[in-house]
């Protein structure tokens, strides 16, 4: 039995789901996951020969969207050797879709007030020991200056749970809030330059105010696919207990407008093959009826969180061979995707999966309410969703990115000059974006480097950005050598925001 | 339904614009819906030769992003942006 809502709160929620938004989608009045025959596929693909696991390897590199029973193949295989030209394939299309380059960004978490009642989450409005709080527009400027002005971050995602403290409006005018900021730095200025956005699905007049104000991506995890556990474990009663309304919110994005769209499985909840299956599905009915995948997948795993027994009693949680093979699973799968791995994870298993796909993660992460500006450094369960797995810093994360080969990025430039949507699908599956990728994290990495890097880490970096330099006026036009060089020396002066 | 009509109109505009000047100057023009930061991609293409794009705005709504935009005459480039103003000034854009 759940806790009494409030008169304000029971109000709210009668209006936020719209029948007609959602089942204009649905074929036959059924949704897109259809549990049995994902189940039924992966069975029928077991035990694959080697030769067809490299026909569908191969496909992948082609940078092609794999089919269910493809990707059911790849979820089957048990060979260990086969496993490591998967991982090895894995490698490839990340190169040759993003090149080398991590993006790094940060969460911004705005405000814990949430009318749900999520089994697995800390937020969930039954537990009492969390300390409630939702920041002011001030507050989060603060938040905001921090991470521009003294970390360096341009990226966030801004995260809200569900309430009307905290609806779209309020999103809205954080957002706004958040753009607005502008700081001093060293040898010049930082701002955030997108801000991306992971709240409870919206109905299409709430997706437009939150477009008109400039999101960056539309980020909500459907948790699980599987439609028993989600009832399961999203009570009846609750807004978030209806799966078809968050099953096509990212539909509702786009026709709202706001072509990047972000998808995740919150891993341990059900079986982990299954989950995999339905992120395939979700992305093939985006691009089946808009043209337009994921921009991104995220795939955390399930955290210990205050007060929340669930977690410790799943039966599915995943370990971490499991945990590395969906990776390379769902980076064949759909290759063109962004992939998300947070801090969540131990910095250990972020080194070991980074190289298998990975294109952007966070660093010096903070998930309590005002954790940036509070500045405290121990992690505090009664103010935060679950507890990280890494809180190293920016600058150690980076510096270790470096030392492994890649070049951090904190490009914004795409969706700030129309590569978005068809179009940065296109880019992507013919590996021209990674082109745009290695001139604009040079450009980034140079900003970041000159404003906030330890002299440990400014060595590590410039190595990279010599390499790269070298690899553009190799591999490109000279006409683009020359211009990036103009860039980056009018950077090395103070200006800042140059891209391509 | 109003507006995706117009939008549709315009996208056909653009489309047969973009092409001549494709045609005439050799350069590629993309156009864009702007909402705040985000420039949404609406048609076109400008980005095959990975140099710096310039987005000219057309109005509060829409911009026309080129990386080649000062290879067109100057006269031409104001013909191009009031033929594309004109169009939007026939109906409401949003």
């Amino acid at each position: 039995m759940l806790t009494a809502l409030t008169k304000r709160e029971e109000d709210w929620m009668a209006g936020v789901i719209k029948e007609d938004e959602f089942a204009r989608y649905m074929s036959g009045g059924r949704d897109f996951i259809d549990d049995d025959l994902i189940w039924q596929k992966l069975a029928l693909n077991a035990r694959p020969e080697k030769r067809k696991v490299r026909e569908i390897i191969e496909k992948s590199l082609s940078i092609t969207t794999l089919e269910p029973d493809e990707t059911a193949t790849l979820l089957n295989v048990e060979d260990p050797e086969l496993w490591q030209e998967i991982f090895y394939a894995a490698a490839e299309v990340k190169k040759k879709v993003y090149d080398n380059r991590i993006v790094t960004f940060a969460p911004l978490y705005g405000g814990d007030l949430c009318v749900n009642n999520c089994l697995y989450c800390g937020f969930r409005r039954e537990n009492k020991v969390i300390k409630r709080r939702v920041l002011t527009l001030e507050e989060l400027k603060r938040e905001a200056e921090v991470l521009a002005g003294q970390i360096g971050h341009k990226r966030i995602i801004l995260v809200y749970g569900e309430h009307p403290a905290t609806d779209a409006h309020f999103i809205a005018d954080a957002i706004r809030a958040i753009y607005d900021v502008k700081v001093k730095t060293k040898n010049g200025y930082g701002q955030i330059r997108r801000v991306n956005v992971n709240v409870a699905p919206l109905n299409i007049g709430d997706l437009k105010l939150l477009r008109d104000v400039g999101i960056g991506t539309y980020q909500v995890f459907q948790e699980t696919y599987h439609h028993d556990t989600y009832r399961y474990v999203h009570p009846e009663g609750t807004l978030k207990s209806h799966y078809q309304w968050r099953l096509y919110c990212h539909h509702r994005a786009l026709e709202a407008g706001i072509d990047d769209v972000a998808l995740g499985v919150l891993f341990g909840l059900y079986d982990w093959r299954f989950e995999v299956m339905g992120l395939l599905y979700h992305a093939l009915d985006l691009e089946r009826q808009f043209g337009i995948g994921p921009h991104t997948i995220s795939f955390p795993r399930l955290e210990p969180a205050a007060n929340t027994p669930f977690i410790q009693e799943s039966k599915y949680r995943v370990s971490d061979e499991d945990f590395k093979k969906l990776i390379a699973v769902i980076r064949l799968s759909v290759p063109y995707t962004g992939m998300i791995l947070t801090a969540r994870e131990s910095a250990q298993m972020r080194r070991e999966v980074i190289p298998i796909g990975i294109t952007q993660t966070d660093a010096s992460t903070r998930i309590g309410i005002g954790a940036y500006s509070d500045r405290y450094t121990e992690q505090e369960s009664e103010r935060q969703q679950f507890l990280l797995g890494d809180t190293r810093s920016l600058d150690e994360v980076i510096r270790e990115l470096a030392q492994m080969g890649y070049i951090t990025s904190f490009c914004t430039a795409g969706y700030r000059c129309g590569r978005t949507g068809d179009r940065i699908m296109s880019l992507l599956k013919t590996g021209k974006e990674a082109k745009f990728c290695k001139l604009n994290a040079v450009l980034t990495f140079r900003e970041w480097l000159d404003d906030f890097a330890s002299l440990e880490t400014k060595k590590a970096g410039e190595e990279i950005i010599e390499k790269e330099l070298e690899e553009i006026r190799q591999q490109m036009p000279e006409q683009v050598f020359f211009k990036i060089r103009e860039f980056y020396d009018r950077i090395r002066n103070g200006e800042r925001d140059l891209y391509f | 339904m109003a507006n995706e009509t117009f939008t549709s109109e315009l996208v056909k505009e653009f489309n047969a614009l973009a092409e001549e000047i494709k045609r005439d100057y050799g350069v590629r023009m993309g156009l864009v819906q702007v909402w705040g930061k985000r420039h949404s991609y609406v048609a076109g293409e400008w980005d095959n030769g990975f140099l710096p794009p310039e987005i000219i705005y057309l109005d509060d709504s829409y911009a026309l992003v080129s990386s080649e935009w000062d290879k067109i005459p100057e006269e031409k480039r104001t013909d191009i942006v009031l033929a594309l103003r004109g169009i939007g000034k026939e109906k409401s854009f949003r």
